[in-house]
Parts: structure tokens; sequence; C-alpha cells
């Protein structure tokens, strides 16, 4: 389809926003709701503006599709599509996204809840596009994997060692939060929210919780956004840690996660000893936090991450500097600065590839209005690049967290959260896989909708471009190099 | 270089936790409530079940009186009960009820008299002494959030070592003796969760754990989700947690497999002795043995 002529389809708002500017917004998220016997779809764009600007279309059937101008739109599209019924015309990949087995998109009812059917038994099998030629070898992995990860199934079409097509097929761990999340108490619901991605519930907690503040017009007191800043970072230390000994280990380089498993659990034993818990559950909450740890617990935290992070700057480049390490990762899986911009890709995986986009920076939120990161960028696009943002930016967490323990603010932690609420806005928090958006409707103090768009659901599609090409021994390093969420995708 | 590295992780002193810690305070950082059956009151059991977000916490009647109820497989340790009444919920340090039957989560209280009722059965997990001291556990994520498995991947770090007891991950069901499964079961997932377990050779040993394998936790009412994982396999044992900590997991599947941590004396190790241990290892006795020139 011709750029005019996808153009021509979109309604008319939709197009005016695409037009305005000479180069197009950043897609942030495409999520529906019905009304009555109509669906509301919500686009939102990222301009460089404080906010996002927001267009929102209600129609009934059908609406043009905005793929053929915005790849990144396609999931965003067929979700939607699954979910109400709405067809995109136009959109070069309509088949079914959340149960792909499934022809027809699930029964939905006029309020928006779903119903599914019965004999909801999954099964893998359904079409994939299909690759043929002499010489073509299909291999299926998953959704059941080999090691102890989430489950989610590729279809590789291999021409010898080479990788010629990849298809995802996730959505296995898909368990209807937003849906579940709707007519609840929004202020009781923090936990479904820690729920989405269990190894960033903090700031899938956090990104709630600002969602409803900014609603409900409450700013929670300068002590409890530091202490959310303290755990945000904390997070990705750990997390960017335990990822980059993964990857290594992926390379037959086995020091390395032994090592980097053992400073990650020295983190999650300092959070333990800080604030009672390992992973920060139950502590964000909306109007602040649950805890307020002592000087001398602080103290002891600071000590901790210095520690980790002196030990992890120094045996990280000790691993990249490593011949057998630079041949495995040096150029593999190179995700093009083009590429990424297509998929509207976000986080380390973006800003790997020459995107300078970190939320903590261009739109700064609770503690990093205080105190700013330094903003790491590389614009190579490989698994050594994507490494290497991974160390950067844990070096960065370790500053922010050194100077936010040492200038610690006064005051309470937790301020009081107005009952009945209403109003809708969103809130997104750079979580350690990069941008996470919660969007809400809230009528008398309950949900009416909540739209999670997680990082992951925005980077999965732009992993194939950077296998494709490459040989399929090498799929689980650049998968890691990834490193996404199966269930913040899939939710 | 390479040997450097090498060098530094030998050197480095010995994480390992000793045994009878881990059992002692596995609950620590759990976030999982401990109630105090002798302060509970009728107007406090209806608080609580009242704020409980889960249903964990309930009450009722029958021909015995009132009663209160906590099920630890529905608990996500949100912690809301322990701060609304700290008088009868403290965090608990301890908990005995990982790796036992579904109905051995269940604490039942007389509200009138404080006392424990106990459960109907107390019948323990299945026994499989054959199996001896190494099991083949295949970790099965039945639509999870990835908690529990980021606890289930640090078993195998330098402070929890699942390995000593000869225990280890394997990577097909075809050669596991137990799968030890987390999450919700999604609709999507139900049939490649009953293929799996139709691919495990007898004895089919079934663990589930945290909060959502137990019960299906907060996404139970999902339409999306089919509920815990006996709703879909046969279950041998529950490890409840939101996610369960390591210590829970490791008490949890000895208790499975029947075998006491701290008890034997191959895994025994005292405090002393890895403080003892430690002190060599970082004083150079490996590094006066490797020679640096040569890597
Ligand atoms: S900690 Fe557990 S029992 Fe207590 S309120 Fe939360 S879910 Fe219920």
């Amino acid at each position: 389809m011709t750029r005019d002529a996808a153009l021509a389809g979109l309604p008319l708002t939709l197009r005016r926003t695409w037009e305005k500017d000479a180069q197009p917004p950043r897609l942030v998220s495409i999520f529906g709701r019905s009304v009555g016997r109509e669906t509301e779809v919500h686009y939102l764009f990222d301009r460089g503006a404080a906010d996002y600007e927001e267009t929102t279309v209600v129609v009934g059937g059908e609406i043009g599709s905005l793929v053929p101008l915005a790849p990144a739109a396609s999931w965003q599209e067929r979700e939607i599509h699954d979910r109400f019924g709405l067809i995109f015309a136009g959109h070069p990949d309509p088949r079914p996204l959340l149960r792909p087995w499934q022809p027809a998109p699930p029964v939905s009812a006029p309020n928006g809840t779903r119903r599914w059917p019965p004999d909801a038994a999954a099964g893998i099998g359904a079409e994939f596009i299909p690759v043929t030629g002499n010489g073509v070898t299909e291999v299926a992995v998953g959704p059941v994997h080999a090691g102890i990860i989430e489950p989610g199934h590729f279809r590789f079409s291999t021409m010898g060692d080479r990788v010629i097509f990849l298809e995802l097929r996730h959505f296995y761990t898909h368990k209807g939060t937003e849906d579940l999340l709707a007519g609840m108490d929004a202020a009781g619901a923090t936990p479904i929210a820690e729920s989405v991605s269990g190894d960033n519930c903090l700031a899938h907690a956090v990104a709630y919780c600002q969602a409803l503040e900014r609603i409900a017009g409450v700013e929670p007191p300068p002590r409890a956004q530091a202490l959310r800043g303290v755990g945000m970072e904390l997070e990705r230390l750990a997390n960017h840690i335990g990822d980059f000994g993964a990857l290594c280990g992926d390379v037959g380089f086995a020091p390395m996660p032994a090592l980097a498993s053992r400073l990650k659990e020295d983190l999650l034993l300092a959070s333990l000893a800080f604030c009672g818990t390992r992973y920060w559950r139950g502590i964000a909450v909306p109007g602040g936090v649950t805890m307020d740890p002592g000087e001398q617990a602080r103290a002891a935290l600071a000590r901790a991450v210095a520690a980790a992070g002196r030990e992890f700057a120094e045996l990280g480049g000790r691993a990249l500097r490593n011949p057998s390490v630079q041949a495995r990762f040096d150029g593999a899986g190179v995700l093009t600065p083009q590429a990424a911009r297509d998929f509207a890709a976000v986080g380390p995986v973006a800003r790997a590839s020459g995107a300078p986009l970190d939320l903590r920076r261009d739109r700064p939120y609770g503690a990093y209005r205080r105190r700013s990161v330094a903003a790491a960028r590389l614009a190579a696009g490989d698994v050594m690049a994507r490494a290497q943002i991974r160390m950067l930016e844990a070096a960065a967490a370790v500053e922010f967290l050194r100077a936010t323990l040492a200038d610690w603010p006064p005051g309470n932690v937790r301020d009081r959260f107005p009952a009945g609420a209403e109003g809708r806005g969103w809130a997104a928090v750079e979580s350690p896989r990069g941008e996470l958006v919660y969007w809400l409707l809230l009528q008398q103090g309950r949900i009416v909708r909540c739209h999670i768009r997680s990082p992951s659901f925005q980077n999965w599609p732009a992993l194939p471009p950077a296998v494709i090409g490459g040989i399929i021994a090498d799929f689980p390093m650049i998968n890691k190099s990834f490193n996404l969420s199966y269930s913040g995708c899939d939710r | 270089m390479m040997g450097d590295l090498l060098l530094r992780t030998l050197r480095s002193p010995s994480r390992l936790v000793p045994l009878d810690a881990l059992r002692c305070t596995n609950a620590g950082g759990s976030r999982m409530p401990q109630v105090l059956g002798g302060r509970l009151n009728a107007d406090l059991a209806d608080r609580l079940a009242a704020i409980c977000p889960t249903e964990a916490m309930r009450r009722g009647s029958d021909s015995g009186g009132r009663w209160f109820e906590l099920d630890y497989g529905e608990c996500i340790g949100c912690g809301r009960c322990a701060a609304a009444a700290p008088e009868a919920v403290l965090p608990a340090v301890h908990l005995e009820a990982c790796g036992v039957r579904r109905e051995a989560l269940v604490h039942r209280w007389s509200v009138d008299t404080g006392k424990e009722i106990p459960p109907q059965t107390a019948e323990p997990p299945r026994l499989d002494r054959w199996l001896g001291r190494a099991v083949n556990i295949r970790q099965l994520d039945a639509g999870s959030c990835n908690g529990c498995e980021a606890e289930i991947a640090a078993l195998t770090n330098p402070y929890y070592d699942l390995e000593r007891w000869g225990a280890h991950f394997v990577a097909s069901p075809k050669h596991a003796d137990l799968l030890l499964v987390t999450g919700p079961v999604t609709r999507n997932m139900a049939e490649a969760v009953r293929q799996t377990y139709a691919a495990l050779p007898a004895p089919k040993l079934v663990v589930a754990v945290g909060a959502c394998g137990c019960s299906g936790g907060v996404f139970d009412a999902s339409p999306a989700v089919a509920g815990g994982v006996d709703q879909v396999i046969p279950v041998d044992a529950y490890i409840p947690g939101c996610p369960p900590t390591p210590a829970m997991l490791l008490t949890g599947l000895a208790a499975v497999l029947q075998r006491r941590l701290g008890r034997r004396g191959a895994g025994r190790v005292s405090a002393e002795a890895v403080k003892a241990r430690s002190a060599t290892a970082g004083a150079g006795s490996v590094a006066s043995r490797a020679n640096p020139q040569s890597s």
C-alpha cells in the first residue's frame, strides 16, 4: 500500500496528527476501549513535548491501519482486533495475536469484558507465514523452553545455519490482566501491577501509582520519591548485572555468570536488609511508600551498592576485553538505527542502536527531577553494544544511588490518597527494559480501563530483524542481549 | 586476562548459606504473615478478611463456632494485614508450610477460643524413597509473571547452591523426576502443561510454586486463566509465596523429597566452617598455586 493510500484510509483526526510535523511522531501505544457498540481507539504519540499527544477516535467495525506508515503499530492493532473485534483495513498481517490458533476473535461482551470459549486448549500449528524453497528448514522452538525461562514460541526458517526468517508467537502467558483490573478499587490494585512482570515489579508499581497520583492531583513527599528512585535504580542494577552475566554464559564464558549471580544476590540481600523485601513488592502505594529506613540502613545499602558496582565494573570490563567474548559479541545481532525507529524500540535496546531515548532525562519524574542520570547511547546496535549499554547504565545507577542515599530529603514518606478519584491520565517510567506506560480511566475511584504498554511488547517485534541473516546458533545470545519479558508483553 | 578473572572467582570468599540458617529463617523477606491466634476476636477477624486482597484471610462459622482462616496458598504477602493489626499479625520468619499438601497450607483458628484447629487431613506428601539423593528437576512456567523464576534461578547462585544435594535442573521433562511449576495456568498454556506432564517419566512428582501456582493467586478470577496448577495436572506438593524466597523453595523441595535440611552430614556446614574456609581461600592459598604469567 502506498503512503498516500494509507494516509487516505486513516480517520481525519489521526491523519492530521500524523501529518502535523515533517517528522512523524514516535508511536507510544494504541489501545481500545468498548463504548456501547463502538470502540474508542486511543493513539499515544511522542513528539518530544512534556506530555504525550493523545488522539482518540470512536469507530464501529472498521478503521484504517497505521501499519503501512508505522510498522510499530502492527501488534498494537492486532491486539485491538482480537479484543474488540475491530478490523484494521490495510493491515498487512491481520492474523490473530492473543490466541493465534483461534481464527475468530474471542467473544466480546458489549461492556468490554472478555469471555474465553470453554474449549480454550492451547496448541501450536495454526498458520505461520510460509517460507518455502529448496533447502529451507523450519525449526520450531517452544513454548516450553529448556531453561528456567518464560514460555513463548519461535519459528525459524533456516538455510543451512543461516536464519532467513523468524516469526514470534507469544501471548502464552496472557492473563487478561487489563480486563481483570477493570472494576477494581484503584487505590488497592497495586499488587496486580506488581505481578505484570515480576523481575521489575517496582517499576510497574511506580508507573501505576504515578498514573493514579496524576489523576488525583497528588504529589508524593520528596522522601517517598527518593525511596522509589533508589528502589528503581537498584532494580535496574540487579537486572543489568544478571543479564550481563547470563549473556556471557551464553557464549561459554563461565566465570561471569557465576560472579554476576553472586553480585545480584548481594544486591537482593542488601534490599532485604534495607526494606524487608528482595524485590520491593508492597513498597510503592498511591501517595508514597510503606517504609522509611533509617540512616544506618541507608549507609549499609550505599556500601553494598558501591562494592557490587565496583566489582561489576572491573570484571565486566575484563569480560568484554576478552577475545573469545569479543569474537561472539562483535557485529552479531545488529539492530540498525532505522529498524529501531521503525519498530519504535525503547530502552537499552534502542539506546544501543543510536536512539537517545530515556524517560529519566526526557520527562524527568519523581527522584529524577532532583537528580539526573547520565544517559548512555551507542550506535553499533550489536550484541556488544547492548552489553556495553548495560555496563554504562549500571555505573550510572551506582552513581545515582550513591548521591541519592547521601543527600536524603527530610519529611514523611506517605500522603493520604483521596478516595473516589476520577478522570484519565497516563504515567511512564524508565524500567530496566525501557519505557513503561500505564494509562488509566477512573470513575469514583474504580478502574474503568487500564492499559499497560510494557517495553517488552514494544521491543519483541524488533528482535527478528536483529536475528535474520545471522546463524541460528547465535539466537540464544541475541535473544538474551534483548532480554525481554514474556509476561510483561503478554499481560 | 582470563586467568585474572578466574583467579578472582576462586579467591572470593564462600557465600554458601549454612543449611540450618536457611531452614530456620526460610520465610524472612517473604512478607508472609504469622497470625497470633490468641489475639483474634470477631471484630478483628472481620477487619482482616475485609482488607485481604486475595481472600487468603477469611472467616465463617459452623457447628464448632466461629472460625478464622489463613490460606498461605492464596496469600501474596502484600503486608496489609500486618500493617492493619500489628498486635495479631507479624511478618513470618519461619514457615513450616512449604512443600506440603494443599490442605496443610490452610491454617484455621477458633475465634472464640483463639486455639488453632488442626487440618482434617495431615497426610504427608508422597514418599519417594527410591529417589535417593539426586533429583532431576524440570522447571515449567505455566504463565507466571517471572517473579518465581527469578527466585528459582537464584537457587543455583553461590549462596544457595541447590546442587549440593545432587539436585539439578534439566532441559527436558523427559529427563526429570520432578516438575516445578510456576504461575497460574493460562488458557493459552494449559495444553502445553498437559503435554509436558505427559512427557514426564514416573514417578511424575509435581510441585506447584507461588501463590499463582498454588491457587491462581491474584489472577484466579481472570477468564484467561484456568487457575492454579492442580486445575490442569495432579500436584503432589505446594510451596506458597509471592514469590517464595530461595530458602522457602529449598525447604519445600527438601520436604517433598523427605530430606531434612541440615540433618545429613554431607550437606551440613556450620557458620564457623564457612568463615574458616573463606579466610583461607581469601588469604591466597589459591593465588600461590596459580601462575599469573601463564594466562
Ligand atoms: S499479606 Fe497475605 S494474608 Fe495478609 S492481607 Fe496480604 S494477601 Fe492477605
